[in-house]
């Protein structure tokens, strides 16, 4: 009996962790570059309960899917998103930060620099418009490279993690951090976008209908549990005489 | 309490914030030189449940973390300094600026803001004025007796009196690096901030700044069809969130009834 509660008990923390997981991505359903956190663990456990074959505890897996978002066409010069697998970086006292949202500005020095103020990392260090080009004759070419004008200014320093894209944790503000064995590599098919946004990739739809599997998860474990309660209930009675 | 909780209302703010700048965008979509504005969002922090590659029994690492993510909020707004469509007013002190560059306007505190309506008028002592009165920098006074006054694409003030026709003064306009990083002070007036920089000023037509089109004014660079398609977006994103809050909800009422058995 206490072996059945501790697996509805862990069932029900999972779902609650899950039903944080789709929140947060439901909140993030207009966050520009956001990607959207899998939540599977209702699907294992209602996969499991189907078999016969509670094991109670299934793995809650929260790894990113690195899918595109939409993109969104907002015109504005220095808006970029990125098609395809790849990350633009953006230097902060901690190291570098990785993130898919290119909604960048300029200081008033005239570098380029996220919304955040920290700097976007060029691919010979930091891009820097200089003084008496305005921001509308900036062109971003497909892979990266900026001109002003006529002249050259310095090319976007864009990364791809291949198969570790699993091993980056999310650090908030759009931004994802690696872990120090983790070194970037060189992005393939990858093109710059000028005048878009990549929008979140979160689906709404898929979304709701998770939340409504993991709420009815939830009932079926405490109607479980309340079944359960009761057959100690009458057990201890009959035991009692 | 459930996380959940928090991060959907985190979530139904922002798009409450959404709603806001986009009801705004449409309020002003007649003003001229009105630039729309974009909100861009950010996820909040996240609480690290287990770090991507930890340890999870001997030998073996585990590929991805977890980790709960608690929210969104708003990172900034930013101004889309597209160009706005030019409109043929027939007046000829409309004027619209066709590329970058700002009027210079001088505040009776002696500041100078920024702005790219261009529907000038003539003050009591026939200075060219805003709308709202303010003086254009570099002042300029028409003379008494002048009986037509045009305006050149290079912003030259040409003044036609019984004695022929006068250059008496040219319009500068004014460039920022950053100009997302202006303040709005509102009546179509914006001013400069540490994030904006410094302006630079100019002729017209010279150093890449735009020219001066007489006669035009310059429409606000709103399109109504992508902040409908917004407004709706961020209704049904508020919605959704709202259920996030239904459902955590329903979970607890659930084990309430379960505690109460």
């Amino acid at each position: 009996m206490s072996d059945m509660n501790a697996q509805i008990s862990s069932a029900v923390s999972g779902l609650t962790r899950e039903l944080d997981i789709i929140a947060n991505n439901l909140a993030n359903i207009s966050t520009v570059g956001y990607k959207r956190k899998c939540n599977t663990f209702s699907k294992i456990l209602s996969a499991q309960e189907s078999q016969q074959n509670s094991a109670g505890e299934a793995e809650l897996k929260s790894a990113f899917d690195f899918s595109d978002g939409n993109f969104i066409q907002s015109g504005r010069t220095l808006d970029l998103a990125l098609c395809g697998k790849g990350f633009f970086v953006v230097e902060t006292a901690e190291g570098p930060l990785y993130t898919r949202n290119g909604s960048f500005d300029l200081n008033k020095n005239g570098q380029l620099v996220d919304s955040q103020g920290r700097t976007v990392a060029g691919a010979n260090g930091p891009i820097t418009i200089p003084q008496g080009i305005s921001v509308s004759q900036i062109n971003v070419a497909s892979d990266g490279s900026i001109t002003a004008g006529e002249n050259i200014i310095g090319k976007l320093k864009i990364v791809d993690f291949k198969d570790k894209e699993n091993e980056l944790t999310a650090a908030g503000l759009n931004c994802y951090s690696a872990p120090k064995e983790v070194q970037p590599g060189k992005p393939e098919n990858v093109i710059v976008k000028q005048g878009y946004l990549e929008g979140s990739n979160v689906q709404m739809v898929e979304e709701l209908v998770d939340m409504i599997m993991v709420s009815r998860l939830y009932e079926a474990n405490m109607k479980f549990l309340s079944v359960g309660s009761e057959n100690t209930k009458s057990l201890i009675n009959v035991a009692m005489g | 309490m459930l996380r959940a909780f928090s991060t959907a209302a985190t979530g139904m703010s922002a798009q409450q914030m959404m709603v806001d700048v986009t009801a705004n965008n449409l309020a002003n979509i007649n003003t001229s030189g009105f630039k729309r504005s974009q909100v861009d969002f950010q996820d909040l922090l996240y609480i690290k449940m287990r770090e991507a590659g930890a340890e999870v029994s001997s030998g073996i690492k585990a590929p991805s973390g977890i980790e709960v993510g608690s929210g969104v909020r708003a990172g900034a707004t930013q101004k889309v300094f597209t160009n706005g469509e030019l409109i043929n007013t027939g007046r000829n002190l409309d004027i619209a600026i066709s590329g970058d560059g700002f009027l210079q306007v001088t505040m009776p505190d002696g500041t100078i803001k920024y702005t790219r309506d261009g529907a000038l008028q003539l003050g009591p002592d026939g200075q060219l004025v805003t709308t709202t009165g303010y003086l254009i920098e570099p002042a300029i006074t028409v003379p008494t007796g002048a009986t037509n006054i045009s305006i050149a694409p290079d912003g030259g003030v040409n003044v036609t009196t019984n004695s022929g026709t006068t250059i008496i003064g040219t319009i500068q306009l004014a460039r920022f690096t950053n100009p997302s990083g202006l303040s709005s002070d509102g009546d179509n007036l914006l001013s400069d901030t540490e994030a904006s920089g410094t302006a630079t000023t100019g002729t017209p037509g010279a150093d890449g700044f735009g020219t001066i089109q007489a006669s035009f004014l310059e429409k606000s660079n709103v399109q109504m069809v992508t902040e409908l398609v917004n407004l709706i977006t961020a209704q049904r994103a508020y919605e959704v969130n709202s259920r996030t809050i239904k459902a955590g909800d329903d979970m607890l009422r659930n084990s309430i009834q379960i505690a109460s058995v």
